[in-house]
């Protein structure tokens, strides 16, 4: 196997080390399971070397022995004294970077089952030689030979793939735990130049949550006159509530934060239970946000751009999920954010593309294109049935088996779709062709196998062949996957626009069918019994057929539907039971193959009957 | 030399005597453009396999995201079932209580939920961290306060959060007070 070359982002808080594998760039988990390592080192007592988790757990009880954000060090003559034994040691900052990557390193080894030698390292843009020599030789005391140093933005632009685009402006915007940079590059040819870089070095998501767990204090002085902050462990637990809560509220409007036994006082245990809105939220932080966007703009006007010059906006660091920033963001430079990867992971990621890059690994991939959007055909209902999902990499090929929907029908048409939309009249219409000469059957006896077959180029071959007559008919078509982007864009944009509706329109339809399907085996059931069912009975069951015809006829709502089909089910219910009964006592009476598929589609609908009760 | 040249021609004349007797049974000789024809194909058959390969392994890989997806949900379902008695029982609890306003049968009532939970907890394999009396072990304890006191630097104190341990991982890590041990203190005064 090719030599790996590793991806590391080292960061101000956390770290995250990725590899690329199968030509996409995969995040390696750490031996405690964490797909981020917190950037902290520390030595104890016994002189053991903790880094990560277990450094920070420790902290407080060795502060002096503890490392934390040695980034902001890296390149000054900055030393770190330990004392151990009464011996004093210093350390450079290179030297405590190298204990982090040794770490990374290590996990990574873990991970690939083999040795790692080389690393592609990731450096704010704003790092300046020495910074960036300093980084090289980190990486040099930990055994790594350090192909190339890169920058944080250009290692997230890699990740989004976009060095294989002609000409473009991008923003990258990196919103982490305790730093804020913004850069904007230009592309080209596979050369990226950071033409402006700015940013707070004391600006992110710890700040956040500061703001909250200050006003869960003030809260909870304000109901009951008792003080927290004296109290390590109620701040503790605020902390982390805090921090949950902030997480939260990226997906959801409002969450309670709710801590019983938070304190006691003399009348007794005291309970915190807050509610807080994403509204208020944003109002705490809305000082932080706006120096956010007033970088944007003194690196927009360095860089002598406008919002229009800006193709795409890159979101990375945690902080950026929160939709305010998202939201404030787009208010300045509309409709160009990109945040389709992990924005903690997307620079490790980078950095291993770039290292894959560097390896020549990525020259043996073939690149191989996606299907922008589904393809389907149009089944009963004018439903569109999927055979491949957008997203699926091509050349590809799929079967389903289709069959007919009426009784003795001669042929099928195979109409080809294109979209993300349930209604086949909603979607694109690639081209229709049909399949004669069928057998005379019942509906849903022939089998039709209708394959899909995408070429590597993108053509779509699509066959449908009869399984009983072996009889087939296809059609070529050229330009399934040649869709401009604004197309493809608007397209997904509409189905999620209509999911609601579109998901309702479906359903209807498939109790349509359902309905449909139930006066078929009815009449069907009634013609095979003949005689066996009673006048009674018979009348009975066909009052109940003509009024679910009615409804289905009359396009009645769904519940009358429904409720007509309740009743038949019912009633024709105990005529299968009769059926079954009479079938039992003349057993061991032979049954043609054709019978027994007709009994075995009865016995389904049966079956749901039961379900129902 | 000389009779090299002349087993040369010696060969071409016999490849040419060859080929016309091939030509006379009536067969054809692949030619340089047959062959790279069929070498051609060869190869595009080659790569479009490689391809097609390559790409049911990418779409491999999508699958398998979507159904670890999948999985992960339906073992957070299993989970939540197993809590939900739980859940059940405290209501019960708050009802009989409000119903009766009896506390010593509410707080026996609660001492039952208590117990059921412990013994979910100990058939899911989850067991607490020991802490006070221990030395601090930044792998299972996690110090949230450093203190003079009495005893040796680095013992626990105080538990403030108790921490768990299931199958030998760490679920969470338990949230104490330190020691600072009495020597350092006193080097800090001097």
């Amino acid at each position: 196997m090719r030599e790996k070359i590793i991806g590391m982002d080292l960061g101000t808080t956390n770290s995250c080390v990725a590899v690329l594998e199968g030509g996409a760039p995969e995040v390696i988990t750490n031996t405690e399971g964490e797909r981020v390592t917190a950037s902290v080192v520390a030595f104890t007592d016994t002189g053991e070397r903790l880094v990560g988790r277990l450094a920070k757990r420790q902290a407080i009880t060795n502060p002096k022995h503890t490392v934390a954000s040695i980034k902001r060090e890296m390149g000054t003559d900055h030393r770190v004294k330990i004392e151990l034994d009464g011996k004093v040691e210093e350390y450079t900052p290179e030297q405590i970077s190298a204990m982090i990557i040794q770490k990374l390193k290590k996990d990574a080894e873990e991970h690939l089952g083999g040795k790692v030698k080389k690393a592609v390292i990731t450096v704010p843009a704003y790092f300046n030689d020495s910074q960036r020599q300093a980084t090289k030789d980190a990486g040099k005391i930990a055994g790594l030979e350090v192909m190339r140093i890169i920058n944080e933005p250009t290692a997230a632009a890699l990740a989004y793939g976009l060095d294989k685009i002609e000409e473009q402006t991008i923003l990258v915007f990196d919103l982490g735990g305790g730093t804020f940079d913004v850069s904007i590059l230009e592309i080209g040819e596979g050369v990226f130049e950071v033409v402006a870089t700015d940013g707070d070095t004391r600006l992110g998501g710890d700040d956040f949550d500061r703001r909250i767990t200050d006003w869960l204090v003030e809260e909870f002085r304000k109901d009951t006159g008792i003080d927290l902050t004296s109290d390590p462990s109620a701040m503790q637990r605020l902390k982390d509530a805090a921090e949950a809560a902030k997480m939260e509220l990226s997906s959801r409007k409002e969450t309670t934060i709710n801590l019983p036994y938070i304190t006691a006082d003399a009348t007794g245990p005291k309970h915190l239970e807050k509610k807080l809105t994403r509204a208020k939220f944003e109002q705490m932080i809305e000082d932080y946000l706006n120096r956010t966007i007033n970088v944007v703009e003194a690196t927009l006007h360095e860089a002598g751009k406008s919002a229009d010059d800006i193709d795409q906006v890159i979101l990375v660091g945690g902080s950026t999920r929160i939709p305010k920033v998202q939201e404030l963001i787009s208010s300045r430079i509309p409709g160009k954010i990109n945040r389709e990867i992990n924005p903690d992971e997307v620079v490790a990621a980078g950095a291993a593309i770039q290292g894959g890059v560097l390896a020549g690994e990525v020259d043996e991939i073939v690149l191989l294109d996606v299907t922008p959007l589904t393809l389907a055909i149009e089944t009963l209902g004018e439903i569109a049935t999927p055979l491949i999902e957008r997203n699926t990499t091509i050349p590809t090929e799929k079967t389903k088996t289709f069959t007919t929907a009426a009784d003795n029908q001669p042929s099928v048409e195979i109409h080809v779709l294109q979209g993300e939309r349930k209604m086949a009249a909603d979607n694109k219409s690639l081209g229709k062709f049909q399949l004669t000469g069928l057998p005379p059957a019942p509906r849903g006896i022939p089998q039709i196998d209708v394959t899909f077959n995408i070429d590597a180029d993108g053509i779509l071959h699509v066959t449908a062949k009869d399984k009983a007559t072996a009889k087939s008919a296809s059609i070529t078509i050229k330009d399934s996957s040649r869709l401009d982007e604004s197309e493809i864009e608007r397209m997904r944009r509409e189905a999620e626009e209509h999911s609601e509706e579109d998901k309702k329109k479906a359903e209807e339809i498939e109790v349509r069918n359902q309905a449909d399907q139930l006066v078929y085996s009815v009449e069907k059931t009634l013609l095979d019994l003949g005689e066996k069912v009673t006048q009674d009975k018979r009348g009975e069951i066909e009052d109940h057929l003509r009024r679910l015809k009615e409804k289905l006829s009359q396009n009645a709502n769904m519940e009358e539907i429904r409720q007509a089909m309740e009743s038949l089910s019912k009633s024709s219910q105990q005529l299968a039971e009769e059926a079954y009964k009479q079938a039992a006592s003349q057993k061991e009476e032979p049954s043609d193959a054709s019978k027994g598929d007709d009994d075995e589609g009865n016995g389904d609908y049966i079956d749901a009957e039961y379900d129902d009760k | 030399m000389v009779d090299e040249k002349k087993e040369t021609r010696d060969v071409t004349e016999e490849v040419k005597e060859k080929m016309q007797g091939v030509e006379a049974e009536g067969q054809e000789l692949p030619t340089k453009d047959g062959l790279l024809l069929e070498k051609e194909e060869e190869i595009r058959s080659y790569v479009d396999r490689l391809k097609r390969l390559q790409a049911e392994f990418e779409n491999y890989k999508k699958r398998v995201l979507h159904e670890m997806a999948n999985l992960e949900e339906r073992i957070s379902d299993r989970e939540i079932l197993y809590f939900l008695p739980l859940y059940d029982n405290l209501q019960r609890a708050f009802t009989s209580f409000s119903g009766n306003n009896d506390a010593q049968s509410f707080i026996e009532g609660i001492e039952q939920i208590f117990a059921q939970f412990d013994e979910i907890l100990k058939q899911k394999g989850v067991s607490p961290i020991e802490a006070v009396g221990n030395l601090f072990d930044p792998a299972k304890h996690e110090a949230l306060l450093s203190v003079e006191s009495d005893k040796e630097r680095n013992e626990i104190l105080e538990e403030f959060e108790r921490g768990y341990i299931c199958n030998g991982r760490v679920l969470r890590p338990s949230k104490v007070k330190v020691s600072k041990g009495k020597t350092e203190t006193e080097e800090e005064k001097t």
